[in-house]
């Protein structure tokens, strides 16, 4: 069953420099139980089309041009303040990167967990504590109870994003988005938190929207993948088929740029020239082509449309069959 | 490659005070660096991993007296660093420089391009105006900088142009040591590659020496010779490149290369992960014996009683555990 089906959102910014098109139309769809992995570099647009499907996004600044986000049917657009926050928190569960700027500081843990769970759920005081130690515990935070009372300051960085995640799962989401959760943490934390999200998703048959720009990272946890590039989804597939076979220049660039701990070490890497475009003067043409290796005439006159490549693999690129052509021989 | 040693760091230490109350008394040691001993030779790449508050960046700060060490000594080309003070401190330290993390906090807003990069020459007063500008002009072209970008300020650029402003910094004066701290952990993953190309191809122009101090190891493993892995103000295990990863014998070096995730579907479904329970315990109190004994999956009695001899367990390959 479709859990979210996004069609032709764009999200534009107003800056003094300009207008900001940090999404420029895209359109996909998940279902219930996936697991949908969201990688792009910074300005990529990954992270704003999270905000813009929790309604986070502030006017008058930010606007959705145009587009729909259907969450169960419904079109998260067209809900007023009130009915969206009965999604937000409630159905839907969000993770940031960031969990000291997402706590408040100055109440405890146990404080903002009942909090959320009183207000959406109506539960009691004290049943809302005890639910609150349990959620803890969940999350793997060893004397639940006892840290209801501390602050987020008192905890370390990886116990921060187990308390986030105790927020996000709180009132028992269908779908929890998940922006660079684990980008700000040691590696060794990364692959603690990395393992949790993992057993909850498989115990609560969670959808998940993972954000990141590491491949390492998307790569263990995805079933499904969009790459994005200057706010298009230039490439989307089944996890296996992106890595393996994949048909844009952009994400053939961005593995290549990875040194990778299971291959020998040997000669450069190969790195995309260039840079992002700048996002408020965005070429008519593909954003990929003044960095692109294929680059043709072509490319510089309209976005490529989404080809289908079979086994559920689209890409938005002219020269996708060069680049398969390119990799064989 | 391997030619003769560069810098040589015995029993470094560098504390910083813990101070309470009005009269700011001190009542303790953060002890960032605890006791490291490595040398690197002219012309390679050590790399240094480490997560945060492991001691990795004070040790690189510390290496340049940037932090004055609080006990241990360092050589450079066989001269106690530690012991020099005016003019050749003064000399010795033009030899090693370093790039920072933060390309954005490490340049000075209100400096052109130009100026940023010449402030290095100004300073040591070695060359005329005419040359300053002729060598900055050079230095702009070897990191890969359009010469129309001089008279332009820092915010105008992007983060991997910013990077390559404090690289032609750190080459100004001809050094024999650059000190990369962080480098390029605050750039995008193609942008990266980038400036990891072109520091590869300046240490073949120039013969450079690298300490590249980083937490990311598939990064270290790729431009680095020998590799250091420190944890909690001491280095654990240190080897060659290719030992480090294949023949882990520290546990901390285990857990830390199974921890970081390989972009391959089918291997990361495959490979066995070492998740390790708990956080890095304070620098301020760091547990008896070996300091990974609190999370280590092989612990002993014998590990949180006895601080582990720095071993040479094969030539070459360094670690600090009592059953490595």
């Amino acid at each position: 069953m479709t859990m979210l089906e996004i069609r032709d959102l764009a999200v534009s910014f107003a800056t003094e420099g300009g207008t900001v098109r940090a999404v420029n139309g895209i359109s996909y769809a998940l279902k219930e139980g996936e697991v949908l992995g969201v990688v792009g570099e910074s300005g990529s647009g990954k992270s704003v089309h999270a905000l813009a499907v929790m309604q986070l996004l502030s006017p008058p600044a930010a606007r959705v041009e145009t587009g729909e986000i259907r969450f169960r049917g419904t079109d998260l657009l067209r809900l007023d303040d009130r009915a969206m926050r009965a999604v937000r928190g409630r159905q839907i569960g969000m993770i940031f990167q960031d969990p000291i700027s997402s706590l408040n500081p100055v109440y405890t843990v146990g404080f903002q967990l009942c909090e959320v769970l009183r207000l959406h759920l109506g539960l009691s005081r004290r049943n809302a504590t005890t639910c609150a130690a349990e959620l803890l515990s969940l999350v793997g935070i060893p004397d639940a109870r006892q840290r209801l009372a501390s602050y987020p300051h008192e905890l370390s960085g990886g116990m921060r994003q187990r308390v986030m995640i105790a927020l996000a799962i709180a009132c028992n989401p269908s779908l929890v988005i998940a922006d660079e959760p684990t980008t700000a943490l040691d590696v060794t934390i990364q692959a603690q938190i990395v393992a949790l999200i993992k057993r909850l998703q498989r115990d609560m048959n969670l959808t998940v929207i993972w954000i990141s720009h590491d491949l390492g990272v998307i790569a263990g946890l995805a079933q499904t993948v969009n790459v994005m590039y200057a706010g298009h989804i230039v490439e989307r597939g089944p996890v296996r088929s992106i890595y393996k076979d994949p048909r844009h220049p952009y994400t053939v660039g961005l593995l290549g740029s990875l040194p990778r701990l299971d291959e020998t070490v040997g000669g450069r890497l190969r790195s995309i020239p260039g840079r992002p475009p700048d996002m408020t003067q965005l070429p008519p043409g593909c954003p990929f082509a003044a960095r692109c290796p294929q680059a043709s005439e072509r490319c510089g006159a309209g976005m490529p449309p989404v080809e289908d490549v079979g086994d559920g693999h689209s890409v938005r690129c002219w020269h996708w069959r060069d680049v398969v052509a390119a990799r064989a021989a | 490659m391997s030619g003769d040693v560069l810098i040589e760091v015995r029993g470094l230490r560098t504390y910083f005070p813990i101070r309470r109350g009005l009269l700011r008394t001190k009542v303790g040691d953060v002890k960032a660096v605890d006791g490291v001993s490595f040398h690197i030779r002219r012309g390679e790449t050590l790399g240094l991993v480490g997560e945060s508050g492991s001691g990795k960046t004070t040790v690189g700060r510390s290496l340049l007296r940037l932090q004055e060490p609080t006990a241990g000594a360092i050589f450079v080309d066989g001269v106690d660093f530690l012991a020099l003070s005016g003019a050749k401190l003064r000399q010795t330290r033009r030899r090693l420089q370093m790039v920072f993390q933060d390309p954005y906090a490490s340049l000075n807003p209100r400096m052109k391009v130009e100026d940023l990069i010449a402030e290095p020459l100004q300073i040591q007063g070695v060359l005329r105006r005419a040359a300053i500008r002729a060598r900055v002009a050079e230095l702009m072209d070897l990191v890969g900088l359009p010469a129309q970008a001089r008279g332009r300020y820092a915010h105008e650029f992007s983060g991997g142009q910013r990077q390559r402003i404090g690289i032609a910094r750190a080459l100004a004066l001809n050094p024999d040591l650059i000190v990369c701290d962080e480098a390029i952990a605050s750039l995008d993953v193609s942008i990266q590659a980038q400036i990891v190309n072109l520091l590869e191809d300046l240490q073949q122009q120039l013969g450079l020496t690298y300490l590249f101090i980083a937490h990311d190891l598939s990064m270290v493993r790729h431009i680095s010779d020998r590799i250091a892995v420190m944890y909690l103000g001491k280095i654990m295990e240190l080897a060659d490149r290719d030992a480090i990863h294949e023949r882990p014998l520290h546990p901390y070096t285990q857990a830390l290369i199974s921890a970081i995730p390989v972009p391959d579907p089918d291997l990361e479904a495959a490979r066995e992960h070492i998740v390790l329970e708990g956080d890095m315990p304070s620098p301020a109190s760091p547990p008896p014996g070996c300091v990974f004994s609190t999370r280590c999956r092989f612990a002993q009695p014998r590990c949180s009683a006895e601080v582990p001899d720095w071993r040479e367990v094969s030539p070459g390959h360094f670690a600090a555990c009592h059953f490595a």
